[in-house]
Formats: C-alpha cells, sequence, structure tokens
C-alpha cells in the first residue's frame, strides 16, 4: 500500500471547486512529481493534503490511515510536511531558530542535533547565516531554509511546492541536486512543480495536473516520452 | 525646584515601569493575534482585587501575592481566549472588539455586585521610604519598580530561550507556517491571551500596592496602555516599556510646572499628536 494515498479527492475555496475527483499515490521512498501548468490546481491539491482546506468529497490516507479531516499540526506530528510555496519562513527569527521549529514533531526533536548537521552539509550556506533573521536572506537561501525547516522535523514524507519559483537557474539546479540527495537518503518526496522538464528529470513517477484534474500518470521516463506532454509542456 | 524635580522624575520613572508591564500585556496580545484586548483594564483590576484579598484576608506579603495572582491571570485569560476570543479569531476587528468589550462589561458587572465600588487600598506602608539625597520615596513605589523589571526580564528570556516562548513568537509571526511545522497554533494563541492577561493582573497588583483602586480603576490604566502602546508601537513590548517611562514622567513632572488635572490632557493630546505624525510609533510597530 502506498505511503500517501489521494483518494477520489474534490475541493476548492467557497463557491469555487478546483479539484475535481483526484487520484493519487505516493509510494515509500521514491520521489514523486506533481506537474501542470500555472493554475492548474497543484497548490490547492498540497493545501488539501495537509489539511489547509477540507476535501468536499474523498479521502486522504496516509499510512494506512484516514486523515482527511486531521488539522494540519496533527499531520505534520505523524510526519506528513509541506514546504509551503512562497517559503513562508519565520521571518522575525533566526535561520536556527527557523530549523528548531522545524522540529516540532516529536519524531524530529530527538533528532534535532544531527538534522540540524545533515541540512548544514546539505546547504553550507545556512550554517554561515544561523544567527541572522530569516527574513534578510535572498531568495536561494530562504528555499534552503524552507526544505531544512522540512527536514527537522524528520518527514515520512515530505511535500515541496514550488521548489524552483522565482529562483535563478544555477540555484534551482543545485536545489534540484540536493533533492536527490534527500532522495538517496531515504525521504520519500512529493514534489509539486511547474518547471516539468527538471521534475521529470528528477522524479521517479510523475502525475500531471490540468484543470483540476489528473491528466495522466505513470513513470516519470514513460511521461517524458508522452507526445502529448512533449507538446503541451516541454514545447517540443 | 531642581530638587523637587528630581523627586517627581523618580516617582514618575518608577511607576511607568509598571505602567510599562501594563501595556506589555496589551501589545502582546495584539502582536501575537491582531486582538486589541478591551478586557485589559478589568483584568488589571482583578489583580488589584486579588493581591488586596490575599493581603487583607490571608496576611500574604503583597510582593508574593503577585505570583498567584499572575497565575490565575495566566488561566483567567485562557479562558476568556477560549470562551469569547478563539469563534472570532479570524473574523474583522470589530468581531474582536465587540467580543473582548461584553467581557470588560461581564467583569465591571460582576466586580462591582461582589466588591462594590469603595476604594480599597493595600496598606503595605510599613516597609517605609528610602531617602537619597534630595529623593525620597517610600520603598514599596521602588521595590513595584524593580518586580516590574524582573517581570520584563523573565518574559524576554521566556520569549528568547524557552521552546513555548518561541511557538508564542513564530505563531504571531505566521500562523499557517506554525501549523505546517507542527505547532498547535489554537492553544498557542490560548497560552499568549494568558500571558498577556496575566501581565495585565501582576501590574495590577503591582498598582494596588501603591495606590487606592476599585474595580473601576482598571479602566484608566487600560486607557493609559493603549497610549504607552500608541507611543512604543503596537505590538512591540520593548516600545511599551519605553512608552511606559514616557508616559510615567509625564505623571511625575506635569505637576510640578501645572495643576494635576492637565496630566491626562496633555497625555492624550501626546497620544493624538503621535497617531497624526508618526502612527507606527516611536520605535516603530512590528509590521
Amino acid at each position: 500500500m502506498a505511503l500517501l494515498e489521494i483518494r477520489d479527492v474534490s475541493s476548492g475555496y467557497g463557491e469555487l471547486q478546483i479539484i475535481w475527483n483526484a487520484a493519487l499515490a505516493v509510494e515509500q521512498g521514491q520521489l514523486t512529481a506533481l506537474v501542470g501548468s500555472n493554475g492548474a490546481g497543484k497548490t490547492t491539491l498540497l493545501r488539501t493534503i495537509v489539511g489547509q482546506i477540507k476535501p468536499r468529497q474523498g479521502e486522504v490516507w496516509f499510512e494506512g490511515q484516514d486523515v482527511s479531516r486531521l488539522p494540519s499540526y496533527q499531520k505534520a506530528e505523524m510526519g506528513l510536511i509541506l514546504v509551503p510555496e512562497g517559503r513562508q519562513l519565520f521571518t522575525e527569527m533566526s535561520v536556527r531558530e527557523n530549523m528548531e521549529m522545524g522540529a516540532t514533531p516529536r519524531r524530529g526533536r530527538g533528532k534535532m542535533n544531527a538534522n540540524m548537521e545533515r541540512c548544514f552539509t546539505l546547504f553550507p550556506r545556512l550554517k554561515e547565516r544561523a544567527t541572522q533573521k530569516a527574513g534578510t536572506l535572498s531568495g536561494g537561501e530562504q528555499q534552503m531554509l524552507a526544505v531544512s525547516r522540512g527536514i527537522m522535523s524528520d518527514p515520512k514524507v515530505l511535500m515541496i511546492d514550488e521548489l524552483s519559483l522565482g529562483l535563478a537557474p544555477v540555484l534551482t539546479l543545485d536545489l534540484f541536486q540536493s533533492l536527490r540527495k534527500l532522495r538517496a537518503e531515504g525521504i520519500t518526496v512529493l514534489l509539486v512543480e511547474q518547471n516539468v522538464r527538471m521534475a521529470l528529470k528528477v522524479s521517479d513517477y510523475t502525475y500531471v495536473l490540468s484543470e483540476g484534474k489528473v491528466e495522466m500518470h505513470g513513470p516519470s521516463r514513460e511521461v517524458e516520452q508522452d507526445e502529448a506532454v512533449r507538446a503541451s509542456y516541454l514545447g517540443l | 525646584m531642581v530638587d523637587t524635580l528630581l523627586a517627581s522624575l523618580t516617582d514618575g520613572l518608577l511607576i511607568g515601569v509598571v505602567y510599562g508591564i501594563a501595556a506589555m500585556g496589551l501589545t502582546l496580545i495584539f502582536g501575537v493575534m491582531n486582538v486589541i484586548n478591551l478586557a485589559h483594564g478589568p483584568i488589571m483590576a482583578l489583580g488589584m482585587f486579588g493581591v488586596y484579598l490575599l493581603f487583607t484576608q490571608f496576611g500574604m506579603n503583597p510582593y508574593l501575592a503577585l505570583i498567584p495572582v499572575g497565575f490565575f491571570g495566566l488561566i483567567l485569560g485562557i479562558v476568556i481566549y477560549a470562551v469569547a476570543v478563539n469563534r472570532v479569531i479570524d473574523a474583522p476587528h470589530l468581531s474582536s472588539l465587540l467580543a473582548t468589550f461584553s467581557v470588560n462589561m461581564i467583569i465591571i458587572g460582576l466586580g462591582t455586585a461582589l466588591f462594590t465600588t469603595t476604594f480599597r487600598n493595600v496598606d503595605y506602608s510599613s516597609l517605609g521610604t528610602l531617602t537619597l539625597g534630595p529623593i525620597t520615596v517610600p520603598l514599596t513605589r521602588l521595590v513595584s519598580a524593580l518586580a516590574a523589571l524582573l517581570v520584563t526580564g523573565l518574559l524576554y528570556l521566556f520569549l528568547q530561550r524557552t521552546r513555548l516562548g518561541k511557538y508564542v513568537r513564530a505563531v504571531a509571526n505566521n500562523r499557517t507556517s506554525a501549523g505546517l511545522v507542527g505547532i498547535p497554533s489554537t492553544r498557542v494563541l490560548a497560552f499568549s491571551f494568558g500571558l498577556g492577561s496575566a501581565l495585565a493582573t501582576i501590574a495590577g497588583g503591582l498598582i494596588a500596592i501603591s495606590l487606592p483602586f476599585t474595580i473601576l480603576s482598571g479602566s484608566t490604566y487600560e486607557l493609559k496602555s493603549f497610549v504607552i502602546v500608541v507611543l512604543g508601537g503596537l505590538g512591540n513590548p520593548v516600545g511599551a516599556l519605553i512608552g511606559g517611562l514616557v508616559l510615567g514622567l509625564i505623571e511625575g513632572v506635569v505637576p510640578v510646572f501645572m495643576k494635576t488635572t492637565w496630566v491626562p490632557v496633555l497625555e492624550y493630546v501626546l497620544f493624538v499628536l503621535i497617531l497624526l505624525v508618526r502612527p507606527q510609533g516611536l520605535l516603530g510597530a512590528k509590521r
């Protein structure tokens, strides 16, 4: 059974329905990508998974449990962690404090120092800036911190919303490489990306979301070869 | 003249620190949850009565009485948050203003029924006075100011060094993210409201040791807290302390030059001036 499973989920804001009967499964140890153009509903789906929006229909299953109605802090405690779009750091707190806050779930608390070292090895820049306020970091550094804050919780599934948004290409490449390292360390990742090419390159399995519906899914190598995907998302 | 001035200055500064922690309670709650607590004054008054009752009924040292009184404020604040504030936390400001104003009316109503509006005072003048050159101050004033500084220092350490204190700052900074990292925001909000109320009851208790009061006295100090908070910048605890000192100075020094009745006039003229010229406060608000 998949570690995280979305079953027939519909959700949206008020009158506006955005996600239509989406189904998705994230397998243990894999890097799963969720791609699609702007406005396809990727962020809405993540927010539904994490509990910021309650699904109107369907269920979210995590580790064999129905977690559809749990608030996000309880899901974090269970190991289901979202690195939100636009970083959403604690800008008034230091880099180190942001990472400490990441280690709020019990499972991350005991490994706080080890995980912090792990993040500093992955992103040495953060170590240099450990005492600086998070709000004073550059965009790329903020994204590194956002990912690190997620790692600090010792997640079972790390969901990352728009890793590359607003970053220079060189930095994007760096961050994607660190994703590969995380995967090699055994962290299960669900990556949401507008940069479809990159996402297909690093991931094991890909879902394509279009107008709130799962348009297609399959091993990333196969999706990459799909004619429709090549035409719509890769400009080939 | 210089001697009177020095004495008034000292007097003003000493009471100013106490005003400072009252305002800190108000500004802490605003900074964390964007709620202006209109029950702040009555909660202060409950602190006054708390110290009064422990002192007169149980013969407790009024400064030691501040510990149970502060604890009572913490619990009271958590209850007020759960009953009145939580349901309107994301509603427009008017809703939370009305909710806390209702709590204000309930406390004043109950307090008037229980304690009447006769003036009370905690007669702890047995502590004596301290003379230093031209300055003579009642020792209670000095101890009260020191106690207020101690509370400020403890609050600072709590917010900067402890995990729970950091949760309070994290929730204040970004409530959505706090939930995402696993912080139970609602509980932290309730606790923060309790912390702000504890500061109010402690400030009330300290005032009660120096000045006579009734259940209605809280309102006066609530207004002062507003002036202070605007002076220092809404949501800025350090600003609250400095604002408190400024207000204390005005109260101490103005009566040297003109009638005491001018004090509130000047205070509120200052209030309006700050709002007009520097609405973010002297030190700038948190956001």
